[in-house]
């Protein structure tokens, strides 16, 4: 439909009748699906989903399988109970591990839609003298790895007394990032001004006009900032190493180490809790995803094209 | 009387209004307007200057020190830069091996993610669910990721027994200083889906009309990958190429997690990677002024990298904007 619509002549796509409107790739030879392509797929697909079916029936393996490290790629052994047991059993207060995971993940998110809407959306609509260089400032930043500044970023906090705290963690969201300031320009530039005017005659401030007009059309964007966000957040492994060394504070991504780590070289890890505990990392980022990939999707483009071009 | 004051007081206040617009001077609304410029980009700056250039100022200088933030830095000039290039062969490993992946795992997973993009974008049935497996493994987190292909990989885990009913005898993956760079290349490939997804919609936005002139014209379905479709996703691979680079300099995780029993960077510094290496030198000896050096000596390196980058791209980047 889309590539149809696309095509100069309406009527010429109209006129070829529902067949092609449907399918646009019919007839041609560059997208004839030969039982060659269906054999790749099948082949690389497969490939890309062993892995989860082995997570699946490993943390559904019993506890002696798994110290034989006698796995089956199928599950043939349901312990049900693992999905209970990861949470009492392996030593590791697994419970806190998810809980400060939740609260990480979702006070960085909150942080970066607030700080990168408020900074988005002056960039975008308020006129001032130095904001182009400002600008300029934004994008370049977004050149530098995050390696340069973690070592006096760390004894910054150190000093701060932060360490063995979530603030390091959480904190630096509230004052965004330039991706997402980037993102959220672009959006808003996008937005029709004549709204805010008429808004603004209307005696609105510039806060009431972020706060009433233009921040509940953003909410697309601060969507995407927010999927990504937890995302990045839940999943970080390198973050929480660095400043939380308590069992008690870790997320869940860090935990997980610690479970596999065991106290001698020779004995295995519990293998079927470590599995429990990787669906348990992997399933809320899934759900997430499917939730929203509509506006993900879009960050994605959005963020292709800009670097690009 | 009052008439006359009511009268007055309209073209007063045009005239001011007129006199702020010829000078250079910004009227009280523009003055309004800037400051509210300022005072709502504040969080970024604030966080610019407190989490970026206050640090990366500091962190310049701490690479001109020896320094374990518990006695006072002693200033030691370029040496610990000399040190890392001259002297200490761990980090011309470090940065060999960090070559080494970045060189396969990412052009590997390009030509993958292109491969798969094209075969999807054909008239499959059950494109969407192809799709979604292809794509399900990029959404697990990266510790996941790596905990499944610790237990995959481990001497007698499932994928050696699965090379040994084609008669393999499979290696020691993890432990063995050859193979733990291709386990490690595996693992970034099994996130090719990635790259894959935007391509195949970079591909959907081909125009109809160039694939039926070059089937008009006789071209293979071969020929038309690489005289239609290619150009047309080279921005797209472009992009993928960058972002893909700079992630394999900066390659951790992985490393960190698939190590034998919690031996970073080994075997044998097999799998020491820039920034483990600079990890393990900060947070494990305290050789702040050493790390914050390799730190930036990764920088320049991905800088370089960057620009070799761009400079090509105008060779083979096709930009349908340039052309019209």
């Amino acid at each position: 439909m889309a590539v149809a619509s696309q095509t100069p002549d309406h009527a010429v796509a109209a006129a070829k009748g529902r067949r092609a409107d449907r399918d646009p790739k019919g007839g041609l030879s560059a997208f004839k699906a030969s039982p060659a392509t269906y054999a790749v797929l099948l082949i690389v697909s497969a490939m890309f989903f062993v892995p989860f079916v082995l997570m699946v029936s490993i943390s559904l393996a019993s506890d002696q399988t798994s110290a034989q490290n006698a796995f089956t790629v199928l599950p043939t052994e349901f312990e049900w109970g693992n999905f209970a047991e990861v949470f009492t059993a392996t030593g590791l207060p697994v419970g806190r591990f998810v809980l400060n995971s939740v609260l990480i993940a979702t006070l960085s998110a909150v942080g970066q839609v607030l700080s990168s809407s408020l900074v988005g959306y002056a960039f975008a609509r308020l006129r001032a003298p130095g904001k182009g260089v400002m600008f300029m400032i934004v994008l370049a930043t977004m050149m530098i790895p995050a390696q340069i500044t973690m070592i006096p970023q760390f004894l910054l906090f150190k000093e701060l007394g932060w360490v063995n705290t979530y603030l390091p963690l959480i904190v630096p969201n509230f004052f965004t990032n330039a991706f997402n300031v980037f993102l959220v320009r672009q959006f808003v530039s996008r937005i029709s001004g004549e709204l805010d005017e008429a808004a603004q005659m209307d005696g609105l401030g510039y806060f009431g006009v972020y706060r009433r007009i233009i921040l509940p059309m953003m909410w697309p964007i601060l969507t995407a900032i927010a999927i990504f966000t937890l995302t990045a957040a839940w999943g970080d492994f390198m973050g929480p190493l660095i400043y939380l060394n308590s069992e008690e504070s870790m997320p869940l991504a860090l935990g997980l180490q610690y479970m596999t780590s065991t106290s001698n070289a020779m004995q295995l890890p519990p293998w079927n809790l470590v599995m429990v505990g990787s669906i348990l990392l992997t399933v809320p980022m899934i759900a997430i995803y499917y939730l929203g990939q509509k506006y993900l999707y879009e960050m994605n483009l959005q963020g292709g094209s800009a670097g690009v071009k | 009387m009052s008439n006359v004051v009511v009268d007055e007081a309209p073209g007063a206040a045009r005239e001011t209004r007129g006199a702020g617009r010829r000078r250079p001077k910004m009227s009280g609304r523009r003055k309004k307007e800037a400051l509210y410029f300022w005072l709502f980009i504040s969080p970024w700056l604030i966080g610019f200057v407190g989490f970026l250039l206050g640090p990366m100022i500091a962190s310049v200088y701490i690479s001109l020190t020896e320094w374990d933030s518990f006695t006072p830095p002693e200033w030691v000039g370029l040496e610990n830069y000399s040190r890392a290039l001259t002297e200490d062969p761990i980090f011309w490993k470090a940065l060999g091996n960090t070559f080494y992946f970045a060189a396969i795992s990412v052009p590997l997973g390009l030509v993958v993610g292109v491969w798969l993009a094209n075969l999807l974008n054909k008239r499959v049935r059950g494109r969407k669910l192809f799709r979604t497996f292809i794509y399900l493994p990029t959404l697990v987190p990266l510790v996941a990721t790596a905990m499944v292909f610790k237990m995959v990989l481990a001497p007698s885990g499932p994928f050696n027994d699965l090379l040994g009913w084609f008669g393999i005898d499979g290696p020691q993956w993890l432990l063995s200083a050859t193979w733990i760079k291709p386990a490690l290349i595996i693992l970034s490939v099994w996130g090719a889906g990635g790259a894959t997804v935007l391509l195949l919609s970079a591909m959907n936005g081909i125009p109809r009309e160039l694939y039926e002139a070059a089937e008009i014209d006789g071209a293979s379905p071969w020929r038309q990958f690489w005289s239609v479709t290619f150009p047309q996703i080279t921005p797209v691979i472009f992009f993928n190429l960058i972002m893909g680079l700079i992630g394999a300099f900066q390659i951790f995780s992985q490393v960190y997690i698939l190590a034998p029993n919690n031996n970073v960077g080994g075997p044998d510094n097999a799998s020491q990677m820039m920034v483990t290496l600079l990890f393990q030198e900060a947070f494990s000896f305290y050789h702040f002024g050493y790390a914050s050096a390799i730190a930036w000596l990764l920088f320049i390196v991905i800088l370089l990298f960057t620009v070799i980058a761009f400079r090509t791209a105008r060779k083979w980047v096709f930009y349908e904007t340039e052309v019209r």
